[in-house]
């Protein structure tokens, strides 16, 4: 009998020592994938490249030029929309300027802290592993580089699925594909061309001024920032996943009084909330609306006008609207 | 407090409560601030600028500009300094290659549009940023939409015209 328990006994420490050793594959495996995920949150930005990248939304499909530089220390960008009427983005860092033609004017338009593609990941991670898993799929060729496939798919039904393209060799994102619960894709952004640029040249990064139009600066003043601490309302229980980013006061057209709004992000999804008091010349809004990967969702609280709008399924602006608790 | 100072300034208060919120206006630093913040966010809405926000800038451009009327043609009439600006721009950015001289081609060109007289007005800013609001029923309204694609941080927003949330 000896032998055989011994046997027994060396049988089962066998198989927890596979077990062990494939989960700790899958574990490693799995870190891999997230460090592959965070050299593309890094790459966005620390390379510099230009390209040709096609964004599409439904039945729009935009062609978009981008010169992206990074001299070791400052950001430098540059987005020219490639249509009849071309929008021209510059950055540098985190700050935008946005010339955009809007029939006989061109407006400038000034932004801040806004993740644009390829630079769509924040580089700290740790909020979207809070809320997403990450799965290898297939290699793949984008705009003539090899491409590794990621999976990062939502824990629950509160927010999209992604697929990211990327580039084996410098890690940049080339292709990223956003699904709803359907499997059904709602946007998708690809290089078509891409190339890394040596340069220090900084000549292209400048508008093209067009002489027969006139230039208007956006009115700065339809902003404030807010620091938050509203004596007529809270936020209970937020859906998981999302944090309260960034809040202000801001003009919104048509409305007489300023507008609260709060933005909500999840790592990669953001929300907007706007909460404004309803006033005899404001007609109450309640109803809800899906276009696109956009959602609506409106209704009226204890004499306020509660707006929710965001990249994410219904249920998220839903829950998000109905987390807002007015004090009586 | 501050949806008070908004209803006064709108003048949808009753008088007795108007005396409070004007004591409360003056004794609270947040609720002055809410007030002067009101009035300058009405001021601007309705075009009444008394200093441009950009004024320091457009004061030390012009004060630029004076400096560069040096050269022999000082004399001539301020329209052919425009033009003759108009020709130096490209030169301009080559050397200043940053951020900041995207801005100042902004202010550049904001300038000389003061000069040829088409000084506008705000208000004419924030219709053209925005337009006709649509019912929930078609679609998305667009003031909140264009709010959000404005200040969110996950940003697609430049690469589609908004005219496609009207369908």
């Amino acid at each position: 009998m000896k032998p055989f328990v011994m046997a027994r006994l060396f049988a089962v420490a066998t198989l927890g020592l596979t077990l062990a050793t494939s989960l700790n594959v899958q574990a490693n495996a799995d870190d891999d994938m997230w460090q592959v995920l965070q050299k593309t949150a890094v790459a966005a930005h620390a390379l510099s490249y230009q390209g040709i990248f096609y964004y599409e939304a439904g039945s729009q499909v935009k062609p978009v030029q981008i010169t992206h530089f990074f001299n070791g220390k400052d950001e430098f960008a540059r987005n020219v929309v490639l249509d009849n009427s071309p929008r021209e983005v510059f950055s540098q860092g985190s700050d935008l300027v946005i010339f955009s033609p809007k029939n006989e004017k061109i407006i400038i338009e000034k932004r801040h802290g806004q993740n644009m593609f390829p630079a769509i990941l924040p580089t700290n991670l740790d909020s979207i592993k809070q809320s997403y898993t990450l799965r290898a799929g297939e290699p793949d060729r984008i705009a003539g580089r090899t491409a590794q496939m990621l999976f990062l798919e939502p824990k629950d039904s509160l927010r999209y699925s992604y697929r990211f393209w990327i580039d084996t060799e410098y890690g940049l994102l080339l292709k990223s594909v956003m699904l709803n619960g359907n499997n059904e894709i709602i946007e998708s952004i690809a290089f078509n061309q891409l190339a890394l640029i040596d340069t220090l040249n900084l000549d292209w990064f400048h508008p093209k001024i067009d002489n027969k139009k006139s230039y208007v600066m956006e009115d700065e003043t339809a902003t404030i920032a807010d620091k938050g601490a509203s004596t007529s309302w809270t936020l209970k229980e937020l859906p998981s996943g999302f944090r309260k980013v960034d809040q202000m006061t801001r003009m919104v057209h048509g409305k007489t009084l300023p507008v609260t709004h709060v933005i909500f992000s999840d790592g990669l999804a953001a929300v907007s909330l706007f909460i404004e008091p309803i006033t005899k010349n404001i007609k109450p809004r309640v109803g809800h609306k899906l276009v696109g990967g956009t959602s609506f969702y409106a209704n009226v609280s204890d004499g306020y006008q509660v707006t929710v709008v965001g990249e994410v399924p219904e249920i998220t602006v839903a829950k998000i609207a109905n987390a807002v608790v007015f004090k009586k | 407090m501050s949806e008070q100072i908004s209803a006064l300034l709108d003048n949808e208060i009753d008088d007795e409560i108007t005396a409070h919120i004007i004591k409360a206006i003056a004794t609270n630093q947040q609720a002055a601030e809410a007030w002067s913040q009101y009035h300058l966010i009405g001021d601007a809405m309705r075009g009444n600028v008394v200093l441009s926000r950009q004024f320091k800038q457009n004061l030390m451009h012009k004060i630029d500009k004076e400096a560069t009327v040096l050269a022999p043609n000082a004399a001539l009439v301020s329209q052919i300094a425009t033009i003759k600006h108009r020709s130096k721009v490209p030169a301009v950015w080559s050397i200043a290659a940053s951020f900041a001289a995207v801005m100042v081609v902004g202010w550049m060109v904001l300038n000389q549009q003061t000069q040829s007289g088409h000084d506008l007005a705000p208000v004419e800013v924030a219709l053209a940023v925005t337009s006709k609001t649509p019912a929930i029923d078609q679609g998305i309204p667009e003031e909140y939409l264009n709010a959000h694609q404005a200040s969110a941080p996950s940003a697609s927003s430049y690469y589609i015209q908004n005219a496609s949330y009207k369908e």
